[in-house]
């Protein structure tokens, strides 16, 4: 049974005005964790700022445990909020900031300090209860507020972007920290990022938003090898995936994608799915990793284009090539040819079933 | 190791000239570096030294010394104790310096929390809040002057409301009443500085202190008991600091609206024996020892309030 559902759920700043969100669908089961993923003003924050009450809902309805919770108080929703700035209280010490919440529930002062201690006893901050949080470091004061949501004992923790303040070493350690602090408490949260990698690790589901609609909901390898639209073929990713402009077109009983300089044979899983679109132009994405720039004997793969390297970037366990494609860079990512020259002579082969195809108004995979 | 052999002999052996001379080339570099903060605020100190400091060893000394230029070290207080209106101008100084930052207080509070809102015509509003703060206090004294007086603005404006029958002469103000008036006077043309002051202390409050109180269940009233007032604290302090120093050297509006010797304060009476008694040796010694007693007394309440202030908030709000 789906433990937080959003019906058609709808966000507009002013009358008439346009939709931050619009119909929103999405259901969560409980123990999941979700991230909200997508660039800077496409919803994310406001979603997760209307199920936690903080914003007024425009449209549509948010549902926990079958019971929809648009009337109810923040506090009585059964949610608590993680703030990207931490929002712990500068003149409140640590045991005050975690004890505020239940101060306000009128609890008994032992019990607000036996949940206080078991909260920072989950977050690691036991030693630090005393210290006023000028007196931290971030990922100290993140850590606050961590152990603050969690002492309400809620249904669901909304974190809003709640490492992009941390320096890059300690992010990728908090993002461990909070999973396992996930894992402890049994609990259901949402998380909302812009980073690719943070939503990659940590999420069981990953919804993809953008200008407010939601792009595709899905695991992050779905997400990553069944994009379901251009854009979240091209926002996940790095480098992002290349596109080629292409018509469809039929010879000798095949489908070719045909642009001004190459003709590439379509696998046959997509032909039935590509007939309508005979002599229309659509876009083909191919990831970077899925580009050979030889023939292998052992892959089965359809050739491209011959081409040169332009530049080649080394990264380690890695090399970034990039190659000139139609006047547009195309990025080829490689293991095994990672010394290779620029201006090294090579033919591109995409491996089998690795191109995409969307359609150019819809933007929605063709399969 | 041969290193080591050879620091050993410069150590044991004859002295190394060269690193002497080098020493000497140092010092005298660090020397000048360090001299010269104190050279580029050289002119500073001069200026302060002849036109304040100087002065102000001036006065002092004056007030420790009697007419015929004798030291005494109560003579002079003595003199300013016994002198017209004094227990007057201490009562009318602290209740007026009490009372009056407490009114602008508690209003200047709430046009901050209101103008914080951002309503529609909040620009506006503080547009015009902000008038009274550019006017001269001399300009302020003449616009309630002509307010007050028996066929001013004020008394017409009651009339046509029917508020009053009769014209009520302010002017005529004695004892209470009249610190009151000034009071309120005072209160028209400071309370914009202290709500400028607060404002900017709300508007620099991070929203999400706000909104995290609000989504773990605190109403608005226990979010701005608990959250925003103790976070403005250090800007409250502030303001009030400045606005304490200045209520208790107030006179101008109390001389410009109502004359010396009507309400009687401490800096009042200071003007008073400068420019309405001059040339008398004693008025010369009262107004020294009147301006002396002010300072002390201006420091005295800062450093209490200070350390009173201090001890309520554990911690500067500061971060």
């Amino acid at each position: 049974m789906s433990y937080l559902i959003l019906k058609d759920l709808e966000k507009r700043y002013t009358k008439g005005g346009n939709l931050v969100v619009n119909k929103m669908n999405l259901s969560i089961r409980k123990g999941e964790f979700i991230v909200f993923l997508g660039p800077s003003g496409c919803g994310k924050t406001t979603t997760i700022r209307m199920i936690s009450g903080l914003e007024e809902v425009s449209g549509g309805d948010v549902l926990i445990e079958g019971e929809s919770i648009l009337h109810k108080k923040p506090k009585d929703r059964g949610v608590s909020m993680i703030f990207q700035s931490y929002a712990i209280w500068p003149h409140m010490t640590v045991f005050e900031n975690i004890a505020y919440p239940l101060k306000l529930q009128k609890l008994s002062k032992s019990e607000i300090k036996e949940r206080v201690m078991a909260a920072a006893e989950a977050t690691d901050i036991t030693a630090l209860l005393d210290r006023y949080p000028t007196q931290m470091s971030g990922g100290q004061r993140q850590r606050v507020a961590v152990a603050r949501a969690i002492v309400v004992k809620p249904k669901i923790f909304l974190m809003d972007e709640p490492l992009s303040n941390l320096d890059a070493k300690l992010r990728v350690s908090m993002r461990t920290e909070l999973k396992n602090i996930h894992n402890k408490e049994h609990a259901t949260s949402i998380f909302v990022t812009h980073d690719q990698s943070e939503a990659m690790s940590l999420a069981d589901r990953i919804v993809i938003m953008n200008k407010g609609v939601v792009e595709q909901v899905g695991t992050p390898m779905e997400v990553y090898h069944d994009s379901a639209t251009k854009f979240v073929a091209s926002f996940i990713g790095t480098p992002p995936t290349n596109f080629f402009e292409v018509s469809i077109e039929e010879m000798n009983n095949e489908l070719f994608a045909v642009s001004k300089s190459f003709q590439y044979r379509i696998q046959q899983e997509l032909r039935k799915a590509l007939k309508p679109y005979i002599h229309k132009t659509v876009d083909m994405g191919i990831r970077p990793e899925f580009i050979d720039i030889f023939h292998e004997d052992q892959v089965k793969s359809e050739y491209l284009y011959d081409t040169v390297i332009d530049f080649v970037e080394p990264q380690g366990t890695h090399s970034v090539l990039i190659v000139n494609l139609e006047g547009k860079e195309a990025k080829i990512v490689t293991t095994k040819y990672m010394d290779i020259r620029p201006g090294t002579k090579v033919s591109l082969y995409i491996r089998d079933g690795k191109a995409m195809f969307f359609d150019r108004e819809t933007t929605l995979r063709i399969k | 190791m041969s290193k080591l052999k050879l620091a050993n002999s410069n150590k044991t052996g004859l002295p190394n000239t060269d690193i002497f001379k080098k020493k000497q080339i140092d010092l005298k570099r660090v020397f000048s570096k360090k001299a010269i903060p104190y050279l580029l605020l050289l002119p500073a100190f001069i200026y302060y030294a002849i036109f304040w400091l100087a002065p102000v060893f001036a006065g002092v000394a004056e007030v420790f010394t009697d007419v015929n230029g004798q030291f005494t070290l109560t003579g002079n207080f003595k003199l300013m104790m016994h002198s017209d209106l004094f227990d007057k101008a201490v009562m009318n100084t602290a209740l007026f310096a009490a009372v009056s930052v407490m009114i602008q207080y508690f209003i200047a509070l709430l046009l901050a929390v209101l103008l914080s809102r951002k309503f529609r015509g909040a620009k506006l509003f503080m547009f015009i809040a902000m008038i009274p703060m550019a006017i001269t206090p001399t300009a302020v004294a003449i616009l309630w002057k002509t307010g007050l007086i028996k066929e001013g603005w004020i008394n017409s404006l009651l009339m046509f409301l029917h508020i009053i029958k009769e014209p009520i002469v302010f002017l005529n103000a004695e004892g209470l009443a009249a610190v009151f008036l000034i009071i309120l006077i005072d209160t028209w043309t400071v309370t914009p500085s202290v709500m400028i002051i607060l404002l900017a202390g709300l508007q620099g409050m991070q929203r999400e202190l706000k909104e995290a109180a609000y989504t773990f269940g605190a109403n608005k009233w226990r979010i701005f008991v608990d959250i925003t007032l103790p976070i403005l604290k250090p800007s409250i302090i502030t303001s009030i600091i400045l606005r304490l120093i200045a209520a208790i050297q107030v006179w101008a509006i109390a001389v410009m609206v109502l004359g010396f010797n009507k309400v009687p304060f401490l800096v009042e009476r200071i003007a008073f024996y400068v420019d309405a008694v001059p040339g008398v040796a004693t008025s010369e010694k009262l107004a020294f020892t009147f301006s002396f007693t002010t300072t002390v007394i201006v420091f005295m309440v800062t450093i209490i309030y200070l350390k009173f202030a201090k001890r309520n908030t554990k911690i500067g709000g500061s971060s």
